[in-house]
């Protein structure tokens, strides 16, 4: 028998089930339109995992989801969400409504109340009454519908700039006009562009490649949206909700 | 608790064509309870060249104090007003000096030097709490509201913004940022700094 | 019907070789026994009435509810065993709530009519060694008046958990004459009023007393104030204009 007698002293392990892969999301709502974005960096750490990794997802016609944090939680997330569409579909014989995808989103993070998905929710798309709108969730269900909202890495650095570019936070509109409560799609999409060059010059875990999803309500003009670059229709079907999907690179250092 | 954050508070400062703009907000706090909204940050050097302290209150009056009686010395050796440039090296050493003991401190500075040729040379910096240099082009960036000022600065600033451009620059960067961060704001003071006279305004902002 | 009877309309889950399910067939008839019970579906809403058959002169007549709601834009009116509708009505307004809690918005008078319908055949349902929760089939129909998205519906529902959407049904012991009459009378112009007096004076045609604001009850569902009883009042005035 061996002369050494270790002692085992307390000993204590632990297993974290999250992890943060990076990446930012943004939407925007206009009177008839919906502009959703994400880049495609997904990161962990100093690591880039991949290049790229979408975080927006079409979920219906008229409703598009992005979501950001922890990705595993989020492509879950975005799974369950849409099998729930499905047999609501079967169920009802209706697309949801934007509004109770929104509450049904709710109800599922706050079903994980104490096991929650690590992961921020932007919801955007085309309400029942035909106006552009932007519902932002935490990772609990708390929501709220909105103009615009940023979310994800770079959300301290993007919202500020929506705030004044959006809603002209410390703006004053000259004598005897106001401000627009909404801005057309042209200005929308060249101020999401902007946010993302942005964020990509100046945090790490933001850059590569860049998803903007436009969701138009049902009749709404084209906005001379034929004339961008790129841009791909998603639906088939031109008398409903239509989406487009455009992609720009960013800045992969 | 992060020290940097006891007290709140941030400054910017950017480069415009043959002129550059500093601003500070005005808040003095105690973690989250707001003390005073009358605390400058922003202090006179020279009078085109100015430095912003943000940081732990007690470290900006030491070091407004420090940087007053370093600058004067300078002064009277030298029998010569300090350079901007110059003086940035004087903060960056001064901060170096308490490499493991530091000032809880992110200086900025602004100013505007004039080459013997008569050329106006605009000058920006800042360093971290230990005295590291970074001379940026475009603008810099310190405090607690130091994120959100980077990304408005980064969408809303472009190169050679004449003297009023680059006031109505600085000040809606600084007051859309802050009004996103819960440890700056409360009133928030601009000094654009031209080669012939300083512009000095105190703006009204969301005071909550 | 009767005359095939055998150990086959025993177990309520046991098919006769015929194909049949007598236990669901006799909960069928239980149904012919109740009072009469009326729907008529209007453009401008729907129109439900019920007999109360008031047994005794010493009978609170306010104290038969045959007529409930589910929600706000949902009624419910019953014939038969009217206490297994209490089950079923539960049933209706858990799945109404419990909707709009979920999706933030009114059910369809049709998913709710469904729910109510895969209620109905969960008799003799059982988990391995667990007693069953219902033994037999409910011995009730309802007819559903609700308002969506699609306007005023109407649906019947009974025992066999089958529903179907009408523009008029009667159910309950006077249905085959009432039936005859709202297939004959109706019509796709029809007012909410006329509906109203057709359901009176259907009613009053089957009835075995004398209609008056005591053995009958009326209520509707429109699209601006959703489903409600006729109050006392207003049914009086009702039975007066007919």
């Amino acid at each position: 028998m061996s002369d050494t007698v270790t002692l085992a002293g307390p000993q204590q392990r632990q297993f974290n089930p999250y992890s943060d892969n990076g990446g930012t999301i943004l939407a925007v709502a206009g009177a008839n339109f919906s502009v959703i974005a994400g880049d495609t960096r997904q990161s962990e750490g100093y690591n880039i995992q991949t290049r790229y990794a979408p975080k927006v997802f079409r979920l219906t016609d008229k409703a598009v989801l992005a979501v950001n944090g922890f990705a595993a939680d989020g492509n879950m997330f975005v799974k369950k969400v849409k099998q729930r569409l499905e047999w609501y579909r079967h169920a009802h014989s209706k697309d949801m409504p934007l509004r109770s995808i929104a509450r049904l989103i709710q109800s599922m993070l706050y079903g994980r109340r104490f096991f929650p998905y690590y992961v921020y929710n932007i919801l955007g798309g085309i309400e029942e009454d035909g106006s552009g709108a932007v519902y932002s969730f935490d990772p609990v269900g708390s929501y709220e519908r909105e103009t615009c909202r940023a979310a994800g890495a770079a959300q301290s650095l993007v919202q500020p700039f929506l705030d004044n570019q959006i809603y002209f936070k410390n703006q004053v509109a000259a004598p005897g006009t106001s401000h627009p409560s909404h801005l057309p799609l042209s200005d929308v999409l060249a101020l999401v562009i902007d946010s993302f060059t942005s964020a990509t010059e100046r945090h790490i875990e933001v850059g590569d490649g860049l998803e903007i999803f436009i969701v138009l309500a049902r009749g709404a003009p084209i906005h001379g949206l034929e004339a961008i670059q790129g841009i791909q229709e998603m639906t088939s079907n031109a008398e409903g909700e239509r989406v487009f999907i455009v992609r720009r690179v960013l800045k992969y250092d | 608790m992060s020290i940097m954050e006891y007290n709140g508070g941030s400054v910017i400062a950017m480069v415009g064509k043959e002129c550059v703009a500093i601003a500070c907000d005005l808040r003095l706090g105690n973690q989250a309870l707001g003390i005073s909204s009358k605390f400058e940050k922003i202090f006179p050097v020279t009078d085109k060249l100015y430095v912003g302290l943000p940081g732990l209150a007690t470290d900006v009056t030491t070091l407004k104090e420090l940087f007053r009686y370093r600058v004067n010395m300078y002064t009277i050796k030298e029998e010569r007003e300090i350079e901007p440039d110059t003086f940035a090296h004087l903060v960056s050493s001064t901060l170096y000096e308490r490499r493991f003991g530091p000032y809880f401190i992110e200086p900025v500075m602004a100013g505007i030097s004039t080459t013997p040729g008569g050329k106006v040379k605009p000058f920006i910096a800042a360093t971290d709490l230990i005295g590291c240099l970074n001379f940026a082009k475009d603008f810099v960036v310190a405090g607690t509201a130091s994120s959100k000022l980077f990304g408005v600065a980064e969408g809303l600033w472009e190169p050679d913004l004449e003297p009023e451009d680059l006031f109505e620059t600085i000040s809606q960067t600084m007051l859309n940022a802050v009004d996103r961060d819960a440890y700056s704001g409360w009133g928030t003071m601009v000094y654009v700094i031209t080669k012939d006279k300083v512009i000095q305004r105190t703006l009204k902002g969301r005071m909550d | 019907m009767f005359l095939t009877r055998s150990e086959y309309d025993r177990g309520v889950n046991t098919f006769s070789p015929e194909g049949r399910l007598f236990q669901v067939e006799y909960a069928i008839e239980a149904i012919k026994l109740g009072s009469t019970t009326i729907g008529v579906r209007t453009s401008e809403g729907v129109i439900l009435g019920v007999e109360q058959r008031i047994q005794s002169p010493l009978l609170e007549s306010s104290s038969i509810e045959k007529i409930m709601e589910i929600d706000a834009h949902l009624g419910c009116a019953m014939s038969g065993l009217t206490a297994d509708a209490r089950t079923m009505i539960d049933h209706a307004r858990v799945t109404s709530q419990n909707h709009a809690f979920v999706y933030d918005e009114r059910i369809k008078v049709e998913s709710v009519t469904q729910a109510v319908c895969d209620l109905a055949l969960r008799f003799g349902e059982s988990v391995h060694d667990e007693e069953a929760m219902m033994s037999r089939p409910f011995g009730v129909a309802l007819l559903i008046a609700g308002h969506d998205e699609l306007g005023p519906q109407l649906y019947h529902t009974d025992p066999s958990g089958t529903s179907v959407k009408y523009e008029a049904k009667a159910i309950g012991s006077g249905s085959e004459a009432a039936q005859a009459e709202l297939q004959d009378k109706w019509h796709s112009q029809i007012t909410l009023e006329e509906a109203q007096k057709l359901t009176l004076r259907v009613l009053k045609q089957v009835m075995e007393e004398k209609l008056d604001h005591h053995n009958v009850q009326l209520a509707q569902v429109t699209p601006a104030g959703g489903f409600k009883i006729l109050n006392e009042t207003e049914l009086k005035a009702a039975i007066e204009s007919v």
